[in-house]
């Protein structure tokens, strides 16, 4: 009995591979690390250019160019750098499943609702303008795009929002409005753009920690590998 | 597992899942939705010929599944956790769980004093 107790004990390194596994497959989906705190950074950037600086064709260029940057360097920092043991896909919970769905059909109904109301009153609309509305219009089809395929959290989905809703109006010559900068513009729509530099904040420090976890993950898995 | 273990539990242990090396690998996929082969070996610190022997065993048993494809020119092997996998591998850990408890402890000797 005493030998058959010695040779099961020890479950820790069992409950270890399955803890660091699961820590590991986070990367995949969930954690951003330095990803998040490049959406967080070009989130806080995009919010300030848009609103202090004049809409330049070079402003709009970097505010367009800005959703395109993050989406590249987070899929890349996702497989390259974070999965560099070999790719784990997290698993999803059933609140994750539904949350990214919701998610997905936000963003589809947003850009349905803004092309119908495009199309109606493109009669109206001076024939310079029609460039810039086309790429509003291809930005805003981004959106559900990249949120199906890209933006797994909850932070993710905000700040992609954001950048590409920016990128958007910046195709048309318009900026999320600032308290204080913009006094034309409406107040919830200045109060609703609060919430995206807020929330990059929380996104930069969620960021930082998964990347410092990694780290001691990463170290983790190094021993393992050379024992 | 709330009933008593029995002595003849140990007996009806799912030995298909008890050997070390693939209750390794099931641990490891319980940990992931997919996991690629690379990952497996270096966490299961098993050989590239030992983990696809037991793998394949684990395929026919139908606790995991297998998918081979390419990633550019790269063979690329990926494997998950099937839910009867998943199943085994929770019963496993009850009935060890379970005979584990009915076990005596070892710390003591058969009069009842403190073995050295």
């Amino acid at each position: 009995m005493a030998a058959i107790r010695k040779a099961c004990a020890g479950p820790q390194p069992l409950n270890e591979m399955e803890a660091l596994t699961r820590s590991y497959a986070r990367y995949s989906r969930s954690a951003g690390g330095l990803g998040s705190v490049l959406g967080g950074v070009l989130c806080l950037a995009s919010y300030f250019t848009g609103a202090l600086l004049p809409s330049t064709s070079a402003v709009s260029g970097a505010l367009v160019a800005m959703p395109f940057v993050w989406l590249a360097t987070k899929q890349w920092l996702a497989h390259s750098y974070y999965q560099r043991f070999g790719r784990v896909e997290e698993q999803e919970t059933r609140t994750d499943r539904w949350t990214h769905r919701f998610c997905v059909a936000v963003s589809l109904a947003v850009a349905l609702g803004i092309t119908v109301f495009g199309l109606i009153g493109l009669g109206n609309l001076p024939a310079g303008a029609l460039a810039g509305l086309t790429g509003y219009l291809a930005l805003l089809w981004l959106l559900p795009l990249a949120a199906w395929r890209w933006m797994r959290s909850a932070t993710d989905f905000i700040v992609g929002v954001f950048l590409i809703c920016q990128a958007a109006l910046a195709c048309v010559g318009q900026a999320y409005p600032m308290i204080g900068v913009s006094p034309d513009a409406s107040w919830h729509l200045t109060l609703t753009a609060l919430m995206f530099p807020v929330v990059a904040v929380f996104m930069i420090a969620a960021g930082i920690r998964d990347h410092r976890r990694f780290q001691s993950l990463r170290q983790r898995l190094e021993e393992l590998r050379r024992a | 597992m709330n009933r008593e273990a029995r002595p003849g539990d140990l007996l009806t242990i799912d030995r298909l899942v008890h050997e070390p090396a693939r209750l390794a690998i099931l641990t490891i996929l319980a940990g992931a939705k997919q996991v690629e082969f690379g990952f497996l070996e270096q966490m299961s610190g098993l050989s590239k010929g030992n983990l696809s022997s037991h793998m394949s065993k684990l395929e026919t048993a139908g606790l995991i599944a297998v998918e081979k494809r390419f990633r550019g020119k790269r063979p690329l092997t990926e494997l998950r956790l099937t839910p009867a996998g998943r199943r085994a591998l929770d019963n496993y850990r009850k009935q060890m769980s379970a005979v584990m408890q009915a076990l005596p402890s070892s710390d003591r000797s058969p009069r009842g004093g403190k073995s050295k």
